[in-house]
């Protein structure tokens, strides 16, 4: 009934059988890995098997319906947020979500790119609803889909500078202007210790995700 | 200057004079216009009456939640995506708190599974009234606007009456609901339940609801003029809607029977007796014909919901400073519009690493311009209408 | 005293025209304010609101007036690229073609302004000068939404004066006369196979025999008139959710309030004319008898007219423009065309 924190073992029946697909797909893919973390299919490809994994996973395993492109840049140099709890590889992984529309399947394939100069093949050929995504990811992330027939800018105006879901750009809004929540809002319980101890009132005054070593950007 | 030169020259000279020349005119519908439900902005290339060429420009209403959720914490998250789609805006919550319990392995009381249940089911009316509003509007029907705003009213103040909020309630908490749900001054201390009288309030405007939906079949479903501008217009083929990730009523209405609710269990619909609504070709009236359905269905799980509903806690135990586990996880939700689903990447903090939101309105309408093609002006209105996108869950 | 000016008036054309051109004149305003406001009152009912409820105290019946004088006051914007002289006279030709119409009627026996020998012809002329006015407006606006408006309305005007050209010709084979008094005339006199109805008795005359005679006449041109005064089914040129206006679109303050009481009072010579064709007129039980029921009559069948306007305007849809000419070249012309026939066969039967 309830959700059940599927990273234990997969120890109940539909852990079990959600693996046996998992492995399954991975399989028909050639992935180089798999997982089912928290009820989460995910398969991991080579970037050069990225279009072919996604056109044998829509024609012979019945992932048709195309949910979401996206990627996520990870760094351990980040101006924005938390750094990862780990060391990481500095990458872009980017994550396209098929699945079908009988069993209520979801399939996340991702493949790593290098962060300098990531470049993809296309999905429109098989996904043509793709277009848009990529078309997202492209100015968000700055990865060239090779082969998209217009790789516009989407939501930014195209004198736009930067990529702004990279974890390297920082929220300007936020340091431009004070921070809109510091008057009426606690700060987070954990940040507010970790700040009083480091260089107290600068730092508190700061909204929170902007880097402390450099402020004045 | 050969002969054969010559003799083309003129030949082309004769045939530029015979094709009369008739450039195509620029049609900027938006980003400020009558039906575009915000800032949609659709550049269409017209040739008379006919379109040819369309380009939707969207991003007017860019708010970057994806980015501002990396510095923000999972409870102040649940702010922000109340505003995504803010037709419905309880629904979003429930996939982002589905996946946050998820991750952080939390069970949730029966009865809070329950009232978002009923309150999930109250945002899809009131999302589909809207649409009941604003379609016929479209097509140049002002009244069904009046019939569907009044019930949406009602809808919006028993939302109201529980949570404090008509349209962003901000009402869920990770592990449960806000507790002192709907309590007066009075009961402040001791009451932390649903108000006074909502259950019977809410049969009684299922009833009425369910009336006004016959209403509409006699007013607008049987009006021949309605029918001759949606039947057979945008004609969207089951396979080409799950090419562009078209979900939701919009994907139902070209036939395929499927629905989030039945398939995964973020929310008690198990235990509640509905069906699933197909249309049949997929044209504008289908979109229409599923959501007024759809509209019933919701009536009839909230009935059943406010009947069933269990006593007990409102929250799980949680932690007072949440933090989640490293992990990742999608959670996806059948919401008024269609899939809503967050993908959360944490890495132990209080806040996600990334927060990828796959909201529904954006890959409904990126299908549009393929049904856009060779149609007429007005059908440009009766095609996007009947996909009833929210800017702000387009743009996010 | 009322003699000698009656005397007086008769004796002097140019005092009686003038005379008549000022209640015309002040008939248009009243006419168009009393239909729009009863438009605004009854589409408030239909739509379980309450409508202009504080203007004037009572029932908010000085709405119009006031937002008239607002119009009044506004600034007048015209395009920087609009064809400025042009632009400035499409309300003023939209206005004529109103007052042109309200020449014609005949609100009692003799009660017209002038009474044509070829009235309906005139009519029929006249009122196709308003969509000249439109498309004037459509094309100088340099506006592309005012340009499609501005088409539309001149496609539309090509679509339906014919079936209501076809319409009339049945009524005028039957009454065998143009002149709009004639044909209510015709009406009173009318006789079936010898049978002259109630004839001279004061019960005469409680229901057109046109009405039943030319029902489908009477059908298509209410549906032509629909169309040639863009009121929903037919409101393509305007089309708020496609066309932002259409014409109106660059439109504002007292040129605006131009079209706007043009389009209310087109509905009440619209109704006007199709009331004397088809309903009798100002012809009603006792009429005869107490002359004065005459105008009553008349305008009661014109707001029942309206209210049909009224009603078909917050109730239907609108129809896509080539559904609009499909209707009228498929349907209605043949129809109409069909209708002369069975007249003229009727007629040298009868």
């Amino acid at each position: 009934m309830t959700t059940s924190p599927s990273d234990l073992p997969a120890t109940d029946e539909a852990s079990v059988e959600l693996d046996a697909y998992a492995a399954a797909v991975a399989d028909a893919v050639g992935a180089l890995s798999w997982s089912t973390n928290f009820a989460t299919v995910k398969v991991g490809v080579a970037p050069d098997a990225w279009v072919k994994s996604l056109r044998t996973a829509k024609t012979d395993l019945g992932l048709i319906f195309f949910s979401f492109l996206s990627a996520v840049h990870w760094t351990n140099k980040v101006e924005v947020g938390d750094p990862p709890a780990e060391t990481v590889d500095e990458r872009l992984e980017v994550l396209a979500a098929v699945g079908d529309l009988t069993e209520g399947r979801l399939v996340h394939f991702s493949t790593d790119l290098p962060i300098d100069g990531a470049a993809l093949a296309t999905l429109t050929g098989v996904y043509a609803g793709a277009n848009w995504h990529e078309r997202e990811a492209a100015e968000m992330f700055d990865i060239d889909f090779v082969g998209h027939p217009q790789l516009e800018k989407l939501y930014l105006p195209s004198e736009f500078e930067g990529h702004p879901l990279r974890k390297s750009f920082p929220l300007l809004s936020r340091e431009v202007k004070p921070w809109p929540g510091m008057v009426d809002v606690e700060g987070m319980p954990d940040s507010a210790e970790a700040s009083e101890e480091s260089d107290g009132a600068d730092a508190e005054t700061l909204p929170s995700g902007v880097s402390t070593e450099n402020p004045g950007r | 200057m050969t002969l054969e030169q010559d003799a083309l020259k003129h030949f082309s000279e004769v045939s530029v004079a015979l094709e009369l020349q008739t450039p195509d005119m620029t049609l900027n519908i938006g980003p400020q216009h009558p039906s575009t439900h915000g800032v949609l902005r659709i550049v269409a290339q017209v040739d008379g009456e006919r379109v040819t060429d369309v380009k939707p420009v969207i991003g007017y209403m860019h708010r970057g939640y994806e980015k501002i959720a990396e510095v923000r914490t999972y409870p102040q998250i649940t702010a922000l995506v109340n505003r995504i789609d803010w037709v419905s805006g309880f629904a979003n919550e429930i996939p982002f708190m589905a996946a946050t319990e998820k991750l952080m392995g939390i069970e949730v009381p029966e009865r809070a599974r329950y009232i978002r249940m009923i309150l999930t089911e109250m945002a899809r009316i009131s999302s589909h009234l809207m649409f009941m509003a604003s379609y016929p509007l479209e097509l140049g029907a002002t009244t069904p606007l009046m019939f569907a705003l009044r019930e949406r009213e009602r809808i919006l103040d028993l939302i109201e009456s529980v949570t404090g909020g008509r349209f962003h309630p901000n009402f869920n908490r990770i592990g449960g609901v806000k507790p002192n749900a709907g309590a007066g001054p009075s009961q402040k201390k001791t009451v932390q339940d649903l108000p006074k009288g909502f259950l019977q309030a809410t049969r009684d405007a299922m009833d009425e609801l369910l009336s006004t939906c016959d209403q509409f079949d006699e007013l607008v479903t049987g009006n021949e003029i309605f029918l001759a501008r949606c039947k057979g217009v945008g004609i969207m083929p089951a396979a080409l809607a799950a090419d562009f990730g078209v979900s939701g009523p919009n994907l139902r209405a070209s036939g395929v029977a499927f629905d989030l609710r039945t398939h995964t269990d973020y929310l008690p619909y198990d235990q509640v007796n509905f069906e699933v609504v197909t249309g049949t070709v997929g044209d504008s009236f289908d979109r229409w014909q599923v959501r007024l359905e759809e509209i019933r269905q919701a009536a009839y799980i909230v009935q059943q919901a406010v009947d069933q509903i269990p006593s007990g806690p409102l929250q799980a135990k949680v932690p007072k400073v949440i933090k989640v586990p490293k992990g990742e996880v999608y959670v996806r939700a059948e919401n008024p519009k269609g899939e809503m689903g967050y993908y959360i990447v944490s890495e132990g903090g209080q806040g996600p690493y990334r927060l990828k939101i796959r909201s529904a309105s954006y890959s409904n309408i990126s299908v549009i311009p393929q049904l856009l093609e060779g149609v007429l002006v007005p059908d440009i209105i009766a095609i996007m209408g009947s996909f009833d996108f929210v800017l702000g869950d387009v743009d996010r | 005293m009322i003699d000698s000016v009656v005397e007086f008036l008769q004796g002097n054309f140019w005092a009686l025209t003038a005379l008549k051109l000022v209640a015309i004149l002040g008939l248009i305003p009243v006419s168009g304010l009393a239909i729009g406001f009863a438009e605004l009152k009854l589409s408030a009912k239909m739509q379980n609101r309450v409508g202009p409820y504080f203007a004037g105290g009572r029932w908010g019946w000085a709405q119009l007036l006031a937002d008239g004088i607002k119009f009044i006051q506004k600034e007048d914007i015209i395009p920087a690229d609009a064809d400025r002289p042009v632009f400035r006279w499409a309300p003023a030709l939209v206005m004529v073609s109103t007052v042109g119409l309200f020449v014609v009627i005949p609100f009692w026996d003799g009660g017209a302004v002038a009474d044509l020998s070829i009235g309906i012809f005139y009519v029929l002329a006249i009122s196709s000068i308003s969509t000249i006015g439109i498309l004037m407006a459509g094309w100088s606006s340099a506006n592309k939404y005012s340009l499609m408006g501005g088409l539309r309305a001149a496609g539309q005007l090509i679509a339906y004066e014919l079936p209501m050209v076809l319409a009339v010709i049945g009524v005028v084979i039957m009454a065998g006369t143009m002149s709009l008094s004639g044909i209510i005339k015709a009406q009173a006199d009318f006789s079936l196979f010898g049978w002259s109805g109630f004839g001279d008795q004061p019960i005469a005359n409680f229901i057109s025999p046109f009405f039943i005679l030319q029902f489908v006449g009477f059908l298509i041109f209410f549906i032509s008139a629909l169309a040639e005064l863009s009121r929903i089914p037919f409101d393509m040129p305007i089309a708020e959710s496609e066309l932002v206006t259409g014409y109106l679109t660059e439109y504002s303050g007292f040129r605006f309030l131009f079209f706007f009481l043009a389009e209310f009072a087109n509905m009440f010579t619209m109704s006007a004319i199709a009331a004397t064709l088809f309903l009798g007129g100002y012809l009603g039980p006792f009429v005869n008898v107490v002359p004065w029921l005459g105008p009553l009559y008349l305008v009661t069948k014109i707001g029942v007219l309206c209210f049909l306007m009224i009603w078909f305007r917050w109730t239907f849809p609108r129809f896509r423009e080539d559904q609009l000419q499909s209707v009228a070249w498929k349907v209605l012309v043949p129809l109409g065309l069909a209708n002369i026939v069975v007249t003229a066969i009727f007629k040298v039967v009868m």
